[in-house]
């Protein structure tokens, strides 16, 4: 109380109050997705998934426009070549690789591809296949493979130069074909590229389907309630119960097997989980007072719809979308893995893993590519699917 | 009831909603809550309207079936010497120009995706009013009328108040230039402090602009104080009507007194001398409402012939208008 006689008496005068200023807002204005995003790069594994989504777009859309071969370029001299091999030192220059059927191809030291040798002699009866390289006699000894078939680490050939054991120089990398070459010496980095192109197309057609048919399918739905909205979610009921897989048989017995297909299949049915959802949402939201007072102004069903309720409905629509879509491009790998989707030659990262199947023991990369093609897809889309649900989430806005 | 008015702007006549509830898994029968069941009232040109009662009687349902939000069970909507009541909504368009509505919860009754520019500029578009700057020069005004500036046109509605966005309903409201405003309890979700503000402001722009407002608020206090004529709801019924002043001096109808009696006055000599009638028991569910007179379970003049016959409301002299048997005598 008495240090309370210290204080000036001009300091209990009323602070200036400027009346123009009452209404001013001075906080700079955010909007939802503004906030949504603040929100969205906080979270690390969201924007991994952000940016590993954006370089697979990229390679899918631009990596087979500045590769030298196609997808369906083969070459039988060149099959089966491993992402990593060993090499020999022949002379100065010259390198060779065996492969797992024994023949040669000439390599250069840091692992470009220079081509298939052509054998002075091939000997089936005693097992070696002879080579002239730069004047010198080479023999690839290949008798030990039948005596050592079971022991998988045993030594299975000898590569012999003018009658001396040559040993393995060292290991490189494929400069030629990064990930190696398949069973018709086709590039496989290039065909898991355009596999990421059929998976991304399927991708937007699962988006697009999702969008135009299933936010529209449930909005209308939602909206009008009653009757209508019964019939029409029948109907999903209808459709939903019908699985994917006989769709797609039957439309296979139609219009043959391929990616138009799968794509129709998956328009036909892609929607109905999204439906539902916007559904949900809408006929929650249709009793909120805005949606009342739009009413009340005169505002169309349609007007309604777009304005005000997809807009308020769109946090869960999109994540919905995360879902759905890495979902779409899983049942087209499925479906192309079991011989129902993309045919020959055309590579999607299903087909690529069923092709692989064959000689798996032998060739484990040629499955492991395209697998990881397809993980890392997964991966990215539900780490940025989850990190949109926090984001988006109303309760957690500030 | 019956005097031919030329001043009548809104006339309600046997209004009935009744909403459906689904009675057990399988249908069965249904049964209805009777949120407006029967109900007489006119406004008019010009004037107040008040319209209270506890909550869950039926005052949302009167205002959002008045407006046709809701379809009309039974009964008619006169405005303007049309019948709102089964017209589809094309032809009810220009009447949705003539007839506003101001909602009670200011947070949600924005489209938090619009700015306030577009919220307010949406019922411009939809009666294609204005476009281009013309648009947006009506939009500015409009904020002005309010008491905002036009700076809040850009900004979205999470930014503002309670108070400033009930304005901008309001704002909203305006924009189509109406003859009648619904008030839903404009101002009971708001700080008592704003309270007064955004009433005053109702108030003088019903004097600029030659509004009608119905008004509906759960406390009389507040609605003693603006309107000319106040109906009192129970129960999905009208009880009592009259002139604000009359129902004050002279309420007639034994909830009317129990409500009046329940406001505070801000002075102790009155509060102790005066007898608080505390109102017993809770409202019964409207889905099967008592027989004969609705407040009969809860009046402490209750008689045998409460229960029987249900009292019509009456007028006792000078369009103070009571439903009760005690008014028989
Ligand atoms: N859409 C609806 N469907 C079913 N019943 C409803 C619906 N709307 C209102 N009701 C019921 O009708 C009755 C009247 O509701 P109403 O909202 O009109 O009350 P109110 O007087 O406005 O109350 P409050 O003061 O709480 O706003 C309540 O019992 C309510 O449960
Ligand atoms: S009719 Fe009877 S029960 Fe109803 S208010 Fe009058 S006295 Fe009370
Ligand atoms: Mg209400």
């Amino acid at each position: 109380m008495a240090e309370n006689k210290s204080i000036p008496k001009t300091m209990w005068e009323p602070i200036a109050h400027e009346e123009r200023n009452k209404e001013k807002i001075s906080r700079p204005s955010v909007t939802y997705w503004q906030d949504a995003w603040r929100r969205l790069k906080q979270n690390k594994l969201s924007m991994l998934g952000l940016i590993m989504i954006a370089i697979l777009f990229t390679l899918a859309i631009f990596g087979p426009m500045i590769a030298n071969h196609t997808y369906s370029d083969q070459d039988l001299n060149l099959t089966n070549i491993p992402p990593r091999f060993e090499i020999y030192k022949i002379d100065k220059d010259t390198f060779v690789h065996v492969r797992r059927d024994y023949t040669l191809i000439q390599v250069s030291e840091d692992g470009e591809i220079l081509g298939k040798v052509e054998e002075t002699e091939d000997n089936i009866f005693q097992r070696y296949r002879a080579y002239k390289i730069e004047g010198k006699d080479i023999k690839l000894d290949y008798s030990l493979a039948a005596k050592n078939k079971d022991k998988p680490n045993a030594k299975k050939f000898m590569l012999l130069s003018d009658g001396e054991e040559l040993i393995p120089y060292k290991k490189v990398f494929n400069k030629t074909y990064w990930f190696g070459t398949d069973a018709l010496g086709r590039d496989l980095f290039i065909r898991v590229l355009y596999g990421a192109r059929i998976s991304l197309t399927v991708a937007i057609v699962a988006a697009l389907v999702n969008f135009f048919i299933g936010v529209l399918y449930g909005g209308i739905s939602g909206y009008m309630g009653g009757k209508v909205d019964n019939v029409m979610m029948r109907i999903v009921d209808i459709v939903s119960t019908v699985p994917l897989m006989l769709y797609v048989i039957m439309l296979m017995v139609v219009m043959g097997a391929g990616l138009k297909t799968i794509i129709i299949a998956l328009g036909l049915t892609y929607w109905v989980r999204m439906a539902r959802i916007v559904r949900g949402q809408v006929l929650s939201l249709k009793e909120q007072e805005y949606v009342l007072a739009a009413k009340t102004l005169g505002a169309s069903t349609w007007r309604i719809l777009i304005r005000h309720l997809i807009p308020n409905a769109m946090g869960p629509i999109i994540v919905a979308l995360t879902m759905q879509i890495p979902s779409a491009i899983f049942t087209e790998s499925f479906l192309s893995f079991i011989g129902l989707g993309v045919s020959a030659p055309m590579a999607s990262w299903g087909t690529l893993a069923s092709d692989a199947l064959g000689g798996l023991r032998t060739y484990a990369y040629q499955l492991f590519f395209p697998s990881i093609a397809i993980c890392i897809t997964m991966l990215a889309f539900n780490f940025l699917g989850d990190g949109l649900r926090d984001a988006l989430d109303p309760r957690l806005r500030k | 009831m019956n005097k031919v008015n030329n001043n009548v702007l809104l006339e309600v006549k046997n209004l009935k909603k009744y909403f459906p509830v689904r009675k057990g898994f399988f249908g069965g029968e249904t049964q209805y809550v009777k949120a407006v069941d029967d109900i007489t009232f006119h406004i008019n040109k010009g004037e107040t309207f008040g319209l209270v009662g506890e909550s869950g009687c039926g005052k949302s349902t009167t205002g959002r079936t008045i407006i046709r939000l809701y379809d009309v069970t039974d009964g008619e909507v006169i405005f303007d010497g049309a019948e709102l009541g089964k017209m589809r909504e094309s032809e009810l368009k220009p009447f949705r120009k003539r007839i506003q509505m101001i909602f009670q919860d200011p947070y949600a009754s924005l489209n938090t995706r619009m700015t306030v520019g577009d919220i307010i500029g949406e019922p411009i578009d939809i009666h294609n009013l204005a476009t281009g700057k013309k648009r947006q020069e009506i939009i500015y005004d409009l904020l002005e009328r309010v008491g905002l500036n036009k700076e809040h046109a850009n900004r979205y509605p999470h930014e503002f108040s309670g108070g400033q966005r009930q304005r901008i309903g309001i704002a909203r409201a305006l924009a189509v230039e109406p003859d009648f405003i619904i008030c839903d309890e404009p101002i009971s979700a708001l700080d008592v402090s704003i309270q007064a503000q955004v009433v005053n402001m109702l108030e003088d722009l019903q004097k600029e602009m030659g509004l009608t407002y119905l008004f509906i608020a759960h406390d009389l206090s507040m609605v003693k104080h603006i309107s000319d004529r106040i109906g009192v709801m129970y129960l999905g019924k009208m009880a009592e009507i009259a002139t604000s002043d009359e129902l004050y001096t002279k309420p007639l109808h034994p909830y009317t007194q129990a409500l009046l009696s329940a406001i505070p006055i801000p002075d102790p000599e009155v509060t102790r001398a005066k007898q608080r009638e505390v109102l017993e028991g809770d409202v019964p569910s409207p889905l099967n409402p008592p027989s004969g007179c609705r407040f009969r379970t809860r009046c402490k003049y209750a008689m045998a012939k409460c229960a029987e016959v249900e009292p019509k409301l009456k007028d006792v002299g000078g369009g103070h208008m009571v439903a009760c048997h005690l008014m028989d005598k």
